[in-house]
């Protein structure tokens, strides 16, 4: 009896847990209305703001020049691009000159810190930032020249403070971790964070973000400590009612790759879930006015351990279910969460099928397959990245472990990890 | 239901995210506010108010007493009582003859009355219960009226061919298990042509398709018109999450019942146990009733039984489809109710195979879609009349002979159904059938000696009543046909017929008796003690001859 009480009531828990994250998930395909209202609004071809550009570069002299490049063709008339390169990266900051002697609106800023961390490296250069509006970039993004227009606009029309645009990984055939990872981001850029714009509470990503320099620098710039800075960003202005924005086009998103092996993903997961964690710990959410804020910034702060748990958990359950002998009735409220995550399940399948739309890319059958497949790894990972988060915030070690691998054969990927969902 | 009134142009904060105030592409209207839709609702609540209180009326007066209590309504009613009492499924061992969700329902409609007076759990008074769903269904068809883009006229013309056809009346007024099912179907078409096409709404109608197909394994056949409903109903961007996430609930949902036998460990046939493999052969190999157009043959009998109460419905419905379906291409009514009209088709045709079996509750699942059709019909011939090429400034006259030949078809088709209807509503509202039952159950409570210790068997319409007045339930008060056809009860009667003391031989028992061994050897060896009712319909009480009694 105590089990079955037990059981149902670990059961009931975790399919609430499955149905709001679904639900959330979901958000933007809600109405037709709704999935209007998470694009961009055509520009009106006026511009009223200037930008300042930031573009953090660390041992990325491969790409730099390509993406300065690139950002410098925007169709906006009105910015300026700050690179900030380390003391201690002479090729980075060859490049980077090279670009500013080429061009007036390349500028560069030295970031002397010992310990080096991307938050830093953008405090170096938000005193030196001219324009209106500070927009952050990683070094190999590729940036769409109408998205500074759009933003612009958005800023005009709609008074935010401030603006967040869609970062999508794009190659999603790499791997079977690639392709999960991509649908991950365009679940959390297409859906999820509209949600959490509407709700008022919000945790930014780390590129494509771009917000008032008056209402930055009063808040201090970011935070140096923080392993997720751009969350943190996100959490202290929203959590003191400054109002943020999103927008996602698929033809104007930063388009990124993925980590390029597991082991970088899973460290990138680590850091993302540590700093969620530190996010967490610092309470700044606790300033937000409504109950039900708190509780979405609290769950949504807390969900890789959430994650971790329903990953375990769920399969468990079934097989108690399956194995046990538990009442039928009590069997079938077991069954409720991995109903759940089944219906989840295919959602994914079909915003797969809705992404090869969106971008004009291939979806193969094997695709599918590989979803489905690789659904329960892609768990594992995520619970892997969790409880490793967990261990490294217990023994007090929040540094970059991106830096930490810095050395003689880094390649691009390594440093792809400040990606940022 | 505001999908039709005319938009009003109210600016709705929708969502906080300014980014959105003007889309690249057109964007629809946004959904008027929650007063606002109060306001425009209202003749819609009045129009349906009415209508509801009329079909009330007319549905629930005498409804213990007409239409005759039928063995099926015993059956569900009995295991809805075996539901609440704990007894498990049914009081007999489950065998998966339909899915348990129709009866678990009427288990939980009728607890509460149940609870307040425990003999109150029979057929003749259990029947209010299903005024309730007839309510729901009856307003859920006005909604679904409105949402096809009717007229509220016509939604309601659609609301009252439902509820007060005297074919609906005699039908919805019964406990079975086709009215709780077209209920959940009716709320499945809603939700599929819900005005906001909601992602959850669609999701939904899923769960609903599934409690329908759950309810009554029927439904299952109707899945393909809510589809194109719910299509219909979409919106390019949206469409394809909406409509995967209704048809993985539903699949979900439904796979409930087949998880439900393996998790008993009756999915497959196998030694000592019933299963739900056998459960489906058993519907599936059904004796057919012949074709439905040969006149000798069973299936005409029961059209022709529904065509005595009425004809407008069923046949002006027919028709009706038949007449969507064709001019679906130009008529923009048609397009509209394609669901509606697709499920007629469906539902035609199911019933057209050469030798299928066709009970008497068929018609039940197609009341709601024939009247819609039939209504959009008669909005579609109103609309040609009244304003087909009709012209800013039309001469007086040409308009004057517009309403007249509206006036002329008004008064026909008046002068034919209400006559009729009102008769077969008069014969609903005053007959007595169930005389012979009541009777038979008061003497079988008041003249036997030591009911606890009698064994009797009955139709399943009279077991409540007898398990009420003190038999024993399922071994004392016997479902006549498990004396032959349950081993768990032929176990208990090693003598055969000798081991039971009575035999109420109702016309069911009578027709049935002929292919059940024990039942038809009980009717022999026994004699009449009392009778009820006079011919075909009348109800004997027999008494097993004493020379073989003694137990």
């Amino acid at each position: 009896m105590l089990t079955s009480v037990f059981i149902a009531a670990v059961s009931l828990a975790l399919f609430w847990m499955a149905a709001f994250t679904l639900w959330w998930q979901m958000h933007a395909w809600r109405t037709p209305e709704v999935l209007a209202s998470t694009r961009f609004s055509r520009p009106d071809g006026g511009e009223g703001q200037s930008f300042s550009l930031l573009l953090p570069a660390r041992h990325e002299q491969a790409v730099l020049d390509h993406t300065i490049q690139r950002l410098l063709e925007s169709s906006h008339t009105d910015f300026e691009i700050i690179v900030i390169v380390g003391h201690d990266d002479p090729e980075t900051a060859a490049v980077a000159e090279r670009a500013a002697e080429r061009d007036a609106r390349v500028r560069v800023v030295v970031d002397t810190h010992e310990k080096k961390n991307k938050p830093k490296a953008m405090n170096t250069a938000l005193p030196h930032c001219r324009g209106d509006i500070v927009g952050v970039f990683d070094a190999e993004d590729q940036v769409h020249p109408e998205l500074l227009s759009h933003v612009d606009h958005a800023f005009r029309t709609t008074g935010a403070d401030v603006v967040q645009g869609g970062v999508q990984l794009i190659n999603f055939h790499s791997s079977w971790y690639s392709l999960r990872n991509c649908l991950e981001y365009f679940f959390w850029f297409r859906s999820r964070l509209h949600l959490h714009a509407q709700k008022g509470f919000i945790p930014l990503g780390g590129n494509t973000v771009f917000v008032r320099t008056d209402v930055l620098r009063d808040a201090g710039g970011w935070d140096p400590e923080c392993l997720a800075e751009d969350c943190d960003l996100g959490v202290r202005l929203s959590s003191v009612g400054k109002k943020v924005v999103v927008a996602y086009d698929s033809d104007m998103v930063t388009k990124e790759e993925t980590p390029g092996s597991l082991m970088s993903l899973l460290k990138q997961r680590t850091r993302w879930n540590q700093g969620f964690l530190q996010v967490y710990r610092k309470r700044d959410w606790k300033q937000l006015p409504s109950f039900g804020q708190r509780l979405l910034a609290r769950y949504t702060l807390m969900t890789p351990y959430l994650q971790a748990v329903t990953g375990v958990v769920i399969p468990l359950n079934v097989a108690v279910a399956l194995f046990l002998d538990v009442p039928v009735g009590v069997a079938f409220i077991t069954f409720l969460p991995a109903v759940t995550a089944l219906v989840t399940f295919v959602f994914e399948l079909v915003g797969l099928h809705d992404f090869g739309k969106q971008y004009g890319l291939r979806v193969r059958p094997v695709h599918y397959l590989k979803l489905v497949v690789g659904g329960p790894f892609y768990q594992l990972l995520l619970a892997g990245a969790a409880v490793r988060a967990v261990w490294r915030e217990q023994r007090g070690r929040n540094d970059w472990e991106l830096t930490s691998h810095v050395g003689a054969h880094l390649n691009s990927s390594e440093s792809r990890e400040d990606v940022h969902a | 239901m505001t999908s039709t009134l005319p938009v009003v142009t109210v600016k709705v904060p929708t969502q906080r995210q300014p980014a959105s105030k003007t889309a690249p592409a057109p964007r629809p209207p946004l959904p008027p506010s929650r007063a606002s839709r109060l306001r425009s609702a209202r003749p819609d609540l009045l129009t349906c108010g009415l209508l509801l209180v009329a079909i009330m009326v007319v549905q629930g007066w005498n409804i213990a007493d007409y239409p005759t209590l039928s063995d099926d309504e015993g059956t569900y009613l009995s295991q809805a009582w075996a539901v609440q009492q704990g007894r498990g499924l049914a009081h007999y061992t489950y065998w998966y003859d339909h899915p348990p969700l129709g009866w678990i329902q009427i288990a939980a409609l009728t607890w509460i009355p149940s609870l307040l007076s425990p003999d109150s759990m029979t057929v003749g008074s259990m029947r209010a219960v299903m005024l309730l769903v007839s309510a729901v269904s009856a307003v859920l068809v006005y909604v679904l009226g409105r949402r096809l883009s009717l007229p509220r006229w016509a939604a309601g013309l659609a609301m009252a061919l439902f509820g007060l056809s005297p074919l609906s009346v005699v039908l919805q007024r019964e406990i079975f298990l086709d009215n709780i099912a077209v209920m959940w179907v009716l709320v499945a078409f809603t939700l599929a042509a819900s005005p906001s096409r909601h992602l959850w709404h669609h999701f939904a109608a899923g769960l609903a398709a599934a409690a329908a197909v759950l309810t009554k394994e029927t439904m299952l056949v109707i899945l393909p018109a809510l589809l194109v409903t719910m299509w219909r109903h979409g919106h390019r961007d949206t469409r394809k999450f909406a409509l995967t996430g209704a048809i993985t609930a539903c699949a979900l949902i439904g796979f409930a019942y087949p998880l439900f036998a393996l998790l008993k460990g009756e999915l497959f046939p196998g030694g000592g146990h019933v299963s739900l493999f056998d459960g489906l052969k058993y519907q599936m190999t059904r004796p057919g009733s012949g074709f439905i157009l040969d006149p000798g043959s069973g299936s005409y009998g029961v059209v022709q039984s529904w065509l005595y109460y009425d004809r407008v419905l069923p046949l002006g419905g027919l028709a009706g489809a038949l007449l969507l379906i064709v001019s679906w291409r130009w008529s923009v009514t048609a397009r509209a109710l394609a669901g509606p009209a697709l499920t007629i088709g469906i539902l035609a045709l199911v019933a057209m195979r050469p030798n299928g079996y066709l009970p008497a509750m068929y018609v039940i699942q197609a009341l709601p879609f024939l009247s819609l059709v039939l209504a959009g019909g008669v909005a579609s011939v109103a609309h040609a009349v009244l304003r087909r090429r009709r012209a800013e400034g039309e001469r007086r006259p040409f308009t004057w002979a517009r309403y007249v030949v509206a006036a002329v078809l008004l008064g026909v088709s008046a002068a034919y159904v209400v006559p009729r209807w009102y008769d077969g509503d008069r014969t609903a509202v005053t007959a007595r059938a169930n005389a012979p039952y009541r009777a038979a159950s008061k003497w079988l409570a008041t003249e036997v000696a030591d009911p606890a210790r009698t064994r009797v068997l009955v139709d399943d319409a009279l077991w409540l009543d007898l398990v009420h007045a003190g038999y024993e339930p399922g071994h004392g008060v016997i479902w006549f046909y498990k004396a032959d056809l349950d081993p768990a009860v032929t176990k208990t009667m090693p003598r055969g017929w000798k081991d039971l003391d009575y035999v109420v031989a109702s016309p069911t028992v009578r027709r049935d008796a002929v292919n059940l061994p024990n039942v038809r050897a009980a009717m022999k060896h026994s004699s009449p003690v009392a009778t009820f009712g006079t011919g075909d319909g009348r109800i004997e009480i027999r008494s097993i001859d004493a020379s073989g009694g003694a137990r």
